[in-house]
């Protein structure tokens, strides 16, 4: 079974990304801060990683540098209420990241991407 | 004697004391209580919107055991406060999703039992509590209390009537402006704005009918409304309506007129229209403001209008005439003008003399 990382503070949006994900045939972890994250997640090999960029004691860029750094994954998809457009390109642009979804967002976009 | 005092002094102050301590700790543990309560609230929701958008296959999801479940923790009609917390739960969660999803989740809301909760604040005496109460019902698009929105929308306090106003725009788009213009008090420019940008996120595709039949309305904030919004939606055929306004007598209207104008091209019709109006502003700087507009919209310099201006005109407006005309290669005019200032001096003083 594929599996999934999901890391959202707002947890409406953390549990029905886990659903969305869970439907997809996924096997999910779902996590509300980057506190929660255990040291065998780190070679755990996630096909997708849906994540926030905001998180405390971390510069968004930072973070998905880091992430991409030292969790092992397939492809990451930023889901985020730092939606401006700045922020967009610049993480678009340096960095391997397959989706950017600004809040309010449209769920069929990342159903489309994970399928 | 004085030991008593003293005695009864220290008993007083413990007790005081106590009473201090008990209430700080009874506050801690409430608080303590209360957050795990919410916590509990929200997880619930989560869990609810969740099963409710992605249910598992072959399963409908079941409304009767939602609203059971809501129930059990503590979302009932005698803890408005848990109520209160699950709007606002509601309200983000439909401000952060679109698409299919979003239509889903307004079904799912209008069918869990504290929507009533809403409503039922429009009868509050409170002004915040009203006003709350309509911005409940319009962010979570609950079209079904337009009615009782259009009644508020002359309400005495400011702050009630601007979120009535703002909930009709939002419920009946363009037909909104079969109230709008008609309203009993003033309209602040902010929310004139708001409106006008509200209809063009919302309602993007112009309605001539409705804008035009509000074209009647005499009351000065709703003629100024309706040139933003012409301004605003590009209504080329319907600049005459702004042009009527250029010479008003009311300093706001006009300001607002030759603010709008300034966004659109004119016929050399409507450009004279302009050209005759503009002596009848009685303010220097809005004149100065439409002369820059009256030039940059210009394909030719209007010699005899510039010419009349820079004999007749006020000082400041004499100066950026001849600022124009000396730009657009009419320097001997401005020349002429010049030279003439001194003979013309020389002779009064000399006849002073």
């Amino acid at each position: 079974m594929r599996k999934a990382l999901v890391i959202q503070e707002d947890i409406i949006i953390l549990k029905i990304l886990e659903r969305l994900v869970i439907l997809n045939h996924y096997e999910c972890k779902a996590i509300r801060s980057i506190n929660d994250l255990e040291i065998e997640d780190q070679s755990a090999n996630f096909d997708i990683i849906i994540s926030d960029i905001l998180f405390d004691g971390i510069a968004p860029l930072d973070f998905v540098f880091q992430i991409q750094e030292i969790i092992l994954h397939k492809s990451l998809i930023i889901v985020t209420n730092m939606g401006q457009h700045k922020i967009e390109k610049e993480i678009l642009a340096s960095q391997n990241v397959s989706g950017f979804f600004p809040i309010p967002l449209d769920m069929d976009h990342i159903e489309k991407l994970i399928a | 004697m004085e030991a008593e005092i003293l005695i009864l002094l220290i008993k007083l102050l413990l007790i005081v004391l106590v009473i201090v301590f008990g209430s700080i700790a009874y506050s801690m543990i409430y608080r303590k209580w209360r957050t795990k309560r919410l916590k509990l609230i929200e997880t619930t929701f989560a869990k609810i919107c969740s099963l409710y958008l992605y249910p598992k296959p072959n399963e409908e999801s079941n409304l009767i055991e939602i609203q059971r479940e809501l129930k059990s923790v503590g979302i009932t009609p005698t803890k408005p406060r848990n109520v209160q917390y699950l709007i606002d739960l509601m309200i983000r969660t439909q401000r952060s999703i679109l698409g299919n999803n979003y239509i889903k989740l307004k079904t799912l809301f209008t069918q869990i039992p504290p929507y009533g909760a809403s409503a039922s604040k429009l009868k509050s005496s409170k002004w915040y509590i009203k006003a709350r109460g309509i911005r409940e019902i319009y962010e979570m698009d609950q079209s079904q209390y337009t009615r009782d929105l259009i009644k508020l929308r002359n309400d005495e306090n400011i702050y009630v009537r601007r979120e009535a106003q703002i909930g009709i725009v939002i419920f009946l788009g363009w037909k909104s402006l079969r109230f709008l213009p008609y309203l009993k008090r003033q309209m602040t420019l902010w929310q004139q704005i708001k409106i006008v940008e509200k209809l063009n996120d919302l309602y993007p595709e112009p309605d001539l009918k409705h804008l035009r039949r509000a074209y009647n309305s005499d009351r000065p904030y709703a003629n100024e409304l309706i040139m933003r919004i012409i301004r605003k939606f590009n209504l080329t055929e319907d600049i005459a309506y702004i042009i009527q306004f250029i010479d008003n007598p009311k300093f706001e209207t006009r300001e607002a007129a030759i603010y709008c104008i300034s966004a659109f091209l004119l016929s050399d019709e409507q450009l004279r229209e302009i050209k005759e109006k503009f002596y009848h502003i009685s303010n220097i700087e809005q004149q100065l403001m439409l002369l820059k507009y009256i030039q940059r919209i210009s394909v030719e310099i209007d010699l005899p209008f510039y010419k009349d201006l820079l004999y007749n005109g006020n000082d400041i407006i004499k100066l950026s005439t001849a600022d124009i005309l000396w730009n657009n290669a009419y320097k001997e005019e401005v020349q002429e003008y010049y030279y003439q200032q001194y003979t013309q001096k020389a002779n009064s003083e000399f006849i002073s003399v």
